[in-house]
């Protein structure tokens, strides 16, 4: 492999004849280079790996074999995206030219740069909205697949086996969907120019972290026809251990996942804090900035402690350590704290710049200026710094520490005060305001309802004696689908709506952005609210069969996810349709005063031409009184 | 840049109050209205949906989620009312922007400081009546007189031991009105025992026992599920527990304690 980098790009006389090295590769040989080294190491591996005759041990070669197959999948798939050209050159002290980190950048080659390891922000931006809808629609498919299996009582005609593997599935892809579905397209192709920048601060740490994911997910695929993840999203061990085959993709995922979470966290803090315009203050700065960097800070910290705690689920499957074994002096309930602890505040990481882009579009389609935009800034920081200290409410009944359930009641009901501030910004700024009724304004009012329906039932479940009661039923799937998808999804796809203007040159057909926003929030409430019945009235959450007594709810419920399925296929029709041919967008759609509607369509490679200063906050709205 | 709420001063009726205002005055109407209704209506569903509680424990969550609604339901109503009161004055449809709004409020300190009482205030009162109730629960763990079980859950079954009395079963009998302890544990992975009309649920974790405590108080058949997934047949992990008269309940024990002597 490294021969093949050895080669430098232009200098040799064999390459000028020939395409340099950096310009012939793509996703396809990243895709064959990783599908190459999987396999010779597999087979490497099955061949010299060591029998062992005792049974035990000839799983820990089982997964020995595939853990090593994935590492050489994902070695494989980044030497072949280019990822290691910039710092092996780098070692070698020839460091890429400028026309080579143009070519970097995406000059010049049309819809090719969308395939390779692109550093333009703007590329990495689209990159991420097509794979956040790549994997939304498998997700969802599996949600359907949930949730027609469970449409009557009694068994449905998928193997308990199978529905396990696919719930866990559902739950992790879309975990992964909804933590990219808001900094990752518009964290990436709005944030800089917003800010006044011509690229991220890293731009070749923005291409990483996106192919990063992309090398994450052929693993999570892989798993699911080699036994799947039977564990739910949560894994927890020792299930994840006594799990098939299949564990191993779920740990390789996480583990390249988190690489790219804290890759893409270090580079947009960085863009934020060194890069803004001239004059932006941090008064001035808009409230969606905020939001992008309360949730990727608040990933730096929660998703080291995911990839440690996958590593030692990894070494305790593939090599029989105890870290979460009991019988050998482990204990599940570290397991469930390291996993906690990354699982509570990436609940904000999701919900957070979601709610904040809705507060970036308020004033616009209100046309008056943010409501309170300081207690906006300490909501988001209140969130931020509580969800740190409450990951324990997950534990309360695990028997883990009884003492330390007052503790995390307090911290955990704590946390509704900056929530709070956030419905206090949201509503105020819609007061007295004038309601120019689009998609994007709407989804702010279907967020005050989702996430105050969400949060209310959140007090419930914070309550440790409630909580006794409702842990695992039903009603806590309910509950964090209000949160992560009648809030955060609500406001994603409201930025989308929003900022699809500026992404594609090309409006968003108004009529399939209504249509599509009515089949959502019609089914996505009917859906739920038969399920927090049928969780009050005592159903389990993750099981394949149910008593004849839940088959009301549950009728409803997938009676609503199929109008939710609807309502996502209309949205995606728009999304293709208005891509290809819908009306060309004027420069400022929306007449908003953030920098992103300052560049023309479509957008120059380095945004600005001479870089902007600001001498005011972007929310001066309203007619000034005399 | 904070411009307090205040009538232009070129207003007609500089005394005008802010709560004569017309869309105020339409919110306090739809509050007064909502609160009630999202009280009564977020309230009864839910309890409702919660069945006949067997336990002292269950009535006071029941209490709870009834206490909480009611409590919140100011708040909830207050958002609706002023959200529905914007959606109702000032729409605009088409493609271009509506004119500016006639103001530039960016602030209210007062609506600010009275939104953050309010809510440290509520969020406090869940907190105390949350501790209030716990308290009063895990007292019964304390109980000398309480008859122990201990639970052992495996995949993908129920057992239950009466210790002293040499009887196992995998369907629990209780005496009515007498406090019991259980004593939680698992033989593979994590299971969580949960007596669904009793309102109590402990998991079961391997190499560790874990408490709970429950005083049934009334007589019936009802639901033990397994509330944490634990692998094939998670869903089918469930049995019942008999909640007895004493009299019954001795003679059960003393058909179980010779049937199992005789095997």
């Amino acid at each position: 492999m490294t021969t093949l980098m050895d080669r430098p790009a232009s200098a040799s006389g064999e390459a000028s004849s020939k395409r340099p090295l950096i310009e012939r590769l793509n996703i396809f040989t990243a895709l064959g280079l990783g599908a190459v080294s999987a396999i010779v190491v597999w087979q490497l591996a099955l061949k010299y790996l060591p029998q062992n005759a005792d049974t035990a041990f000839f799983f820990n070669r089982e997964d020995k074999i595939s853990l090593l197959s994935l590492i050489a999948w994902f070695v494989g798939f980044m030497v072949g995206i280019g990822a290691l050209i910039g710092p092996f050159r780098w070692l070698m002290g020839k460091d890429l030219s400028h026309e080579e980190n143009m070519f970097l950048a995406g000059k010049d080659q049309g819809v090719k740069r969308y395939f390779r390891y692109t550093t333009d922000h703007k590329v990495v931006g689209i990159q991420y909205v097509v794979i956040t809808i790549i994997i939304f629609f498998v997700a969802g498919v599996l949600a359907m697949l949930i949730r027609t299996n469970l449409g009557k009582a009694g068994g449905g005609w998928i193997q308990p086996q199978t529905y396990n593997a696919i719930v866990g599935w559902h739950g992790i892809m879309m975990i992964v969907a909804t933590i990219i579905m808001v900094t990752g397209p518009f964290g990436n192709f709005i944030m800089p120019i917003m800010i006044g920048a011509r690229d991220m601060a890293f731009p070749r740490l923005n291409a990483l972290s996106f192919w990063l994911i992309v090398a994450a997910i052929p693993p999570v695929f892989i798993s699911f026809f080699t036994g799947g993840i039977t564990t739910g999203w949560t894994a927890y061990n020792p299930l994840a251990s006594q799990a098939g085959l299949g564990m191993n993709g779920y740990i390789a995922f996480i583990c390249i996942f988190a690489i790219s979470t804290m890759v893409s966290g270090a580079n947009i803090t960085t863009t934020v804090v060194k890069m803004r315009a001239k004059g932006m203050t941090w008064n001035r700065t808009p409230i969606f900035i905020y939001g992008v960097v309360a949730s990727v800070a608040l990933a730096l910290p929660a998703f080291p402690v995911f990839f440690l705690s996958q590593i030692m689920s990894g070494l305790d499957r593939a090599f029989a350590t105890s870290f979460y074994n009991s019988a050998a002096g482990g204990s599940g309930w570290l397991y469930e704290n390291l996993f906690w602890i990354m699982g509570h505040p990436e609940v904000y990481v999701i919900l957070i710049p979601a709610v904040a882009a809705l507060m970036e579009m308020a004033p616009v389609f209100t046309r008056r200026p943010l409501f309170s935009f300081n207690l906006a800034i300490l909501g988001i920081a209140g969130i931020s710094g509580l969800s740190i200290l409450v990951w324990a409410h997950h534990m309360y009944i695990s028997g883990w520490a009884p003492l330390l359930n007052a503790p995390f009641m307090l911290t955990t009901e704590l946390i509704s005060i900056p929530t709070g501030m956030l419905f206090l910004v949201l509503v105020g700024t819609l007061w007295r305001g004038r309601v120019w009724m689009t998609m994007p304004l709407m989804s702010i009012y279907a967020l005050l309802w989702n996430f105050m329906i969400g949060g209310i039932t959140g007090i419930y479940l914070s309550d440790v004696p409630a909580d006794s009661f409702l842990h695992g039923s039903m009603y806590v799937t309910a509950h964090f689908h209000y949160t992560l998808m009648g809030a955060g999804l609500t406001g994603a796809l409201a930025s989308l709506v929003y900022w699809f203007p500026k992404m594609t040159g090309r409006m968003f057909d108004t009529r399939l952005s209504w249509i599509s926003f009515w089949l959502v929030q019609i089914g996505f409430n009917v859906a739920f609210i038969g399920m927090f019945m049928v969780g009050l009235a005592g159903q389990p959450r993750r099981v394949e069969a149910y008593a004849e007594i839940f088959s009301r709810g549950n009728m409803v419920t997938t009676m609503g996810a199929y109008t939710i399925m609807a309502g996502m296929l209309v949205l995606l029709h728009g999304v293709i349709s208005s891509w290809r041919s819908g009306v060309p967008a004027p420069m400022n759609p929306w007449q908003a005063k953030t920098l992103e509607w300052t560049v023309p369509n479509p957008i120059p490679l380095e945004n600005f031409a001479v870089l902007p200063v600001v001498t005011s906050d972007p929310y001066g709205y309203g007619k000034v009184q005399q | 840049m904070a411009i307090e709420v205040s009538t232009p001063e070129n207003s007609q009726a500089p005394s005008a109050k802010w709560w004569k205002k017309a869309d105020v005055k339409q919110t306090l109407l739809l509050w007064i209205i909502l609160t009630p209704i999202i009280g009564y209506v977020g309230s009864e569903v839910q309890v409702r949906s919660m069945g006949a509680p067997a336990s002292e424990v269950m009535a006071s969550v029941k209490s709870l989620m009834r206490i909480f609604t009611w409590a919140v339901s100011p708040v909830a109503a207050l958002v609706a009312a002023m959200a529905l009161t914007t959606l109702m004055s000032k729409r605009h449809y088409g493609d271009m922007p509506p004119e500016d709004a006639d103001h530039q409020i960016r602030n209210s300190p007062r609506a600010s400081a009275t939104w953050l009482v309010v809510s440290t205030l509520l969020c406090l009162f869940a907190l105390i009546a949350g501790l209030v109730v716990q308290q009063k629960d895990s007292k019964s763990i304390l109980d000398a007189k309480a008859m122990n079980i201990n639970v052992t859950g495996q995949q993908w079954i129920w057992n239950f031991d009466y210790p002293g009395k040499g009887v196992r079963s995998e369907v629990l009998y209780l005496p009515v009105d007498k406090p019991v302890i259980f004593h939680i544990t698992s033989k593979d992975v994590n299971h969580s025992f949960w007596i669904v009309q009793m309102g109590i649920k402990m998991d079961a974790n391997p190499g560790y026992i874990t408490e709970a405590a429950v005083t049934p108080n009334k007589i019936g058949v009802f639901d033990i599920r397994c509330a944490e997934l634990c692998g094939l047949l998670h869903a089918y992990m469930q049995t019942k527990v008999h909640v007895v008269s004493q009299a019954d309940y001795d003679a059960w024990l003393a058909d179980r304690a010779a049937l199992e002597g005789a095997a």
